[in-house]
């Protein structure tokens, strides 16, 4: 199955010449492997598979890039994000705990 | 450092070079009273913070590949010394998809004198190289800056001096570089928010010579800044300050000669203790740095570049002491 990708582009492979008609075209079961429905059910078929798996493949490829991208430019903004955070609430709680004794302690 | 780009990379305004000028000075209305605008250099590394008096770079910070260590041991309030390792792949240019890369190390010791009035830089690197800086402010408004490099490899030897006179609301430049290279700039404040400026060069080596035109606007918030020159580059930026710790920019630079258009936008987070800069390009590009201070005088540096299209990943880190 030769696919002739356009630049760029993506598209179904050619059609295949038609079989050539088979000697025995008088059994039931020969005449109906060999009617339109059938061999349009095989290639539509086909057609579907490498669909599938060109769709596949380019949506592998996009998550790969999304994924090191994301990697790369927002994963370490949220650690770092996140110790500074860590480090407010620290200044916080200590900015509380020193705060609280000058008020109480001179009351003797 | 800021302020010093590579000699003959200045004046010839190609796409990564043509800087000139920096300085956001303060605000009036009265129109003989216009602050000073900033150096024509700075213009277009642009992505310039918008905190007043100080500007930082955004989009360009100095990504690199491999291990570097830099120690930097203070002898006097005004004189330095430091010793740096770096361990890592250096590119060679190579035609053809694929980039060549050699594993190199070397180790550099340089020695900085830094006064209000004089500043002198000298390094010395393994690799042969001599480099050397002077800033010097020969009056109050105007200086000199002055840098050069020696080198054992053949015609890698080069010098530039380049003399800056600031006016009341307009800064000059002078630039005289080695090879018969010549440029001036000139930019002047039009009102309190925008300043224009062109600057014209000459580079008598490669017989190019250029003209070049660039306009600033600022405000508390952004700055937008856009620049046009002979030798094909257009280019446009605009930075944006979301909050006291984020700000936003975006680059635009279009090659009318050789058809070629590169836009990036990208992140500057200036937190307390770590400032992360990160960077997506069109040109498949996705780069992020990230500097932090671990305690007192160290700081940690990463960095990261992944090239989508060339399939090139290049990742650094590296410690800074002193």
């Amino acid at each position: 199955m030769a696919s002739q990708a356009a630049r760029g582009g993506v598209s179904l492979p050619e059609k295949r010449p038609p079989k050539r008609q088979q000697p025995d075209s008088d059994t039931i079961l020969a005449k109906l492997t060999n009617s339109e429905i059938v061999s349009k059910g095989k290639r539509a078929a086909c057609d579907t598979a490498y669909v599938t798996k060109r769709l596949l493949r380019s949506t592998g490829k996009a998550a790969w890039i999304a994924g090191t991208t994301f990697l790369i430019l927002v994963v370490p903004l949220i650690i770092e994000m996140d110790r500074d955070q860590q480090l407010t609430e620290l200044e916080l709680q200590q900015q509380s705990l020193l705060g609280a004794p000058p008020v109480g302690a001179p009351q003797k | 450092m800021a302020g010093f780009p590579p000699p003959g990379a200045t004046i010839l305004g190609d796409a990564a070079a043509g800087k000139k000028i920096d300085e956001v000075g303060k605000k009036k209305v009265d129109y003989f009273n216009l602050p000073c605008p900033i150096p024509f250099e700075e213009l277009q590394r642009e992505a310039i913070s918008i905190v007043p008096n100080l500007h930082m770079l955004s989009l360009k910070p100095e990504l690199f590949e491999g291990m570097r260590f830099d120690f930097t041991k203070g002898l006097n309030p005004k004189f330095s010394l430091s010793h740096s390792v770096f361990m890592g792949p250096m590119e060679l240019p190579s035609q053809g998809a694929e980039t060549l890369k050699i594993p190199t190390a070397h180790y550099e010791f340089g020695a900085n004198f830094i006064d209000p009035k004089l500043m002198l830089i000298g390094r010395v690197l393994t690799d042969g190289r001599l480099t050397a800086r002077v800033k010097c402010d020969l009056t109050d408004d105007l200086s000199l800056k002055a840098n050069a490099q020696l080198s054992n490899e053949p015609n890698m030897s080069h010098g530039m001096v380049n003399f800056d006179y600031k006016g009341k609301d307009y800064r000059t430049q002078l630039q005289l570089g080695d090879g018969s290279l010549f440029g001036a700039s000139y930019i002047q404040s039009i009102t309190p928010h925008l300043s224009m400026g062109g600057e014209v060069f000459w580079a008598g080596q490669h017989l190019k010579s250029g003209v070049g035109y660039a306009a600033r606007y600022e405000n508390d918030k952004m700055v937008a800044t856009g620049q046009v020159a002979s030798t094909g580059m257009v280019a446009m930026s605009y930075v944006q300050k979301v909050s006291e710790k984020v700000s936003l920019a975006t680059d635009f630079m279009y090659n009318y000669l050789s058809r070629d258009v590169t836009a990036s936008v990208g992140y500057d987070y200036i937190l307390r203790q770590a400032r992360l800069r990160g960077k997506l390009d069109s040109n498949g590009c996705a780069s992020a740095f990230l500097e932090e201070r671990l305690n007192m005088g160290l700081n940690f540096v990463l960095s990261a570049e992944i090239d989508h299209k060339k399939s090139d990943y290049k990742f650094g880190f590296g410690l800074t002491v002193g």
